[in-house]
């Protein structure tokens, strides 16, 4: 019995590996083919969001809800703001600078927040974005509300000198490699198998000789220092920064990316999810006003009756939640004449 | 400063703070009762605005009945919410699911939930302020101070509607139901009980608060559509300093947050806000559950 299984997962290893190759292979020569210069600034938040949303689910992997992606993205778009503008260096020593302070950073705030896991925890998150988007308006230096203009292009290496999106295109993908990379290596080590296990259960992680506290913080500053990176890239990208634009909102489009995705797949899920809600609702902009509720009722349906997102729909159709469905039709027809009353 | 100044504030202060506690006992009471963080809680006290809105202003019922309806349309609101959405969602949980994939699933119905009532709200009233004519508009002078009589029965108002809450959480046995519940669900579901039903009550209580919350402040402020977002940030504040799961905390906290909120715009101006979401974390430092709640593991 043990050996088609085992048959079965090596070709499947093997074809994992070509559909690997076939989605690198795709995603360098996408900007040839497109010309339109609005869908690839589309592709380019799509890859931004997905990075935010992979270190969503690193938290989650570890069994804590984070709003603060948006936190340490500000930070991360700031201070390499500053370090080229006011410092003087370079885009690509500012980059690596950047990351060691937001690590600081978050071991300090981190050791604070992750001590309250839970409801408290997704509280905390929340509201430390508003405390940095405060904090930031609040000083001078910064910008205040207005914020900062004029940020510099990345310096050119060679010939590249990213004056055209497809520059900048072919840098996210890069960070956003770099950053599957680690996180998979990560992800497949003890670490990763120990995050796991305190998700199911801290109590019994801890007696197994895992610390839940240390290992919680370490995903929490992996995670912030990785959505500082792309902090980095967007500041340096639209060249501008506002506080107004790291408030709360975004963190709940980066939890809604991984939800969306399917949260069993700690990479795919957040880059299906961000790639959805980049473009789907830049086709509702027809209804402008609607597209709030287009987005609340698609997130309702997705959670009431796609367990598990798109990816857990496609892996196991058989999971569609159908009591859910009909359940719901048995309450329409309850609250219909309702409705027609009231 | 001047008694009459201080006064003055500290009477602002004990308003803001007892909106925010009928708003976060009824977070609380969802939360514990029903494992729902509920973010559409701004938006059940911006509805409770519009009702009383509806009731008082354009109906010109009595405060007190239009206040008492307003509680009983937004507790049916939310009994409807939770059948239709949150029962739902609850029936695909196991004992095996974890309790971070609960919160998180709920967390996000409530924040669909949100953008659904926030732009329908927008799309149906419009933006426009609409102001509701102060039932009681005297203003008391007595010694030099003087005080509206608007912010004294909106914070006498709040203080009935937390002994009512009292006596229902303590003296009967729906209050002991849903104090077991908060508890353990399974052990009250082997008592006998059908703990369904106490779950959609906790949570047509809860809407209930927020919308006694719009409604009261609805004469003292105008009503508008984004009211649900300012003030739900700061709930969650609330909930957060009082401790989850502490009622008494949850008095002191929002009590606490009123009064640094009011006396700090009075001395600092607009960094106050800044300074209370800066204290907040190092009181966390020190107790990390909250005033007078427990750290959760």
């Amino acid at each position: 019995m043990k050996l088609p299984d085992s048959l079965a997962l090596v070709k499947a290893h093997r074809y994992k590996w070509i559909a690997i190759a076939i989605v690198l292979i795709a995603l360098t020569a996408l900007p040839l083919l497109i010309e339109n210069n609005y869908i690839k600034h589309l592709l380019i938040m799509a890859c931004v969001g997905t990075i935010l949303g992979m270190t969503f689910s690193m938290l989650f992997s570890a069994g804590l809800i984070t709003l603060g992606a948006a936190a340490f993205y500000a930070v991360g778009a700031y201070s390499s703001t500053i370090l080229v503008m006011n410092a003087g260096l370079s885009f690509w020593a500012a980059i690596p600078l950047t990351l060691i302070i937001t690590a600081v950073l978050a071991l300090g705030f981190g050791a604070v927040f992750v001590r309250n896991a839970g409801v408290a925890f997704v509280i905390i998150t929340l509201i430390f974005v508003q405390v940095v988007v405060l904090a930031v308006a609040q000083v001078e230096f910064l910008g205040g509300w207005g914020g900062i203009i004029g940020i510099p292009r990345p310096d050119p290496i060679g010939k590249v000198n990213f004056a055209t999106k497809t520059d900048y295109y072919y840098l996210i993908l890069a960070m956003l490699l770099l950053t599957i990379v680690v996180f998979n290596a990560l992800y497949s080590s003890r670490i990763g198998r120990a995050w796991r296990a305190i998700k199911l259960s801290p109590n019994l992680a801890g007696t197994l000789g895992i610390n839940p506290y240390r290992y919680r913080l370490l995903a929490f500053v992996v995670g912030s220092t990785t959505a500082s990176l792309a902090g980095c890239f967007y500041a340096h990208y639209s060249q501008s920064i506002t506080p107004g634009a790291f408030g709360g909102w975004l963190s709940i489009y980066v939890q809604l990316y991984a939800v969306l995705g399917g949260l069993e797949f700690y990479i795919l899920g957040p880059a299906i999810g961000a790639l959805v809600m980049t473009f789907v609702p830049e086709y509702l902009r027809i209804v402008k006003e609607w597209e709030p509720i287009i987005t609340g009722v698609l997130l309702l349906i997705v959670i009431l009756f796609f367990p598990g997102g798109i990816l857990g729909t496609i892996r196991s159709p058989q999971a569609l939640n159908m009591s859910n469905l009909q359940s719901l039709l048995k309450w329409l027809k309850v609250l219909l004449p309702h409705n027609k009353n009231g | 400063m001047s008694l009459s100044l201080f006064v003055q504030v500290l009477v602002n202060a004990l308003t803001i703070g007892s909106i925010y506690v009928l708003m976060v006992l009824g977070l609380d009471i969802i939360l514990r009762g029903t494992k729902i963080l509920n973010f559409a809680h701004g938006q059940l006290y911006m509805l409770g605005a519009y009702v009383m809105f509806l009731f008082f202003q354009a109906l010109h019922w009595n405060f007190l009945l239009s206040l008492a309806l307003t509680g009983l349309a937004l507790g049916l609101a939310g009994m409807l919410i939770y059948l239709s959405v949150f029962a739902t969602l609850a029936r695909r949980f196991t004992p095996t699911t974890t309790f971070s994939y609960r919160l998180l699933l709920s967390a996000m119905a409530s924040v669909g939930l949100m953008m659904i009532l926030q732009q329908g709200t927008l799309l149906c009233f419009g933006t426009q302020e609409r102001g509701i004519q102060p039932p009681f508009p005297q203003i008391i002078d007595s010694f030099g101070v003087r005080v509206s009589l608007m912010r004294l029965v909106i914070i006498l108002t709040s203080l009935v509607i937390c002994v009512l809450l009292y006596l229902l959480m303590n003296k009967t046995s729906l209050g002991r139901l849903m104090r077991a519940v908060s508890y353990d669900p399974e052990a009250v579901t082997l008592q006998g009980v059908n703990t369904f039903w106490v779950f959609v009550f906790c949570f047509a209580l809860g809407s209930a608060l927020a919308g006694l919350a719009g409604g009261i402040i609805a004469p003292a402020f105008s009503v508008t559509p984004v009211m649900g977002q300012d003030v739900i940030f700061l709930s969650l504040l609330v909930l957060l300093v009082g401790g989850i799961g502490s009622y008494r905390g949850t008095i002191a906290g929002g009590l606490l947050i009123g009064l640094l909120l009011s006396f700090g715009f009075q001395f600092l101006g607009g960094i106050a806000e800044l300074f209370v979401f800066m204290l907040v974390i190092v009181i966390l430092i020190f107790r990390p559950g909250g005033l007078l709640g427990e750290a959760a593991g």
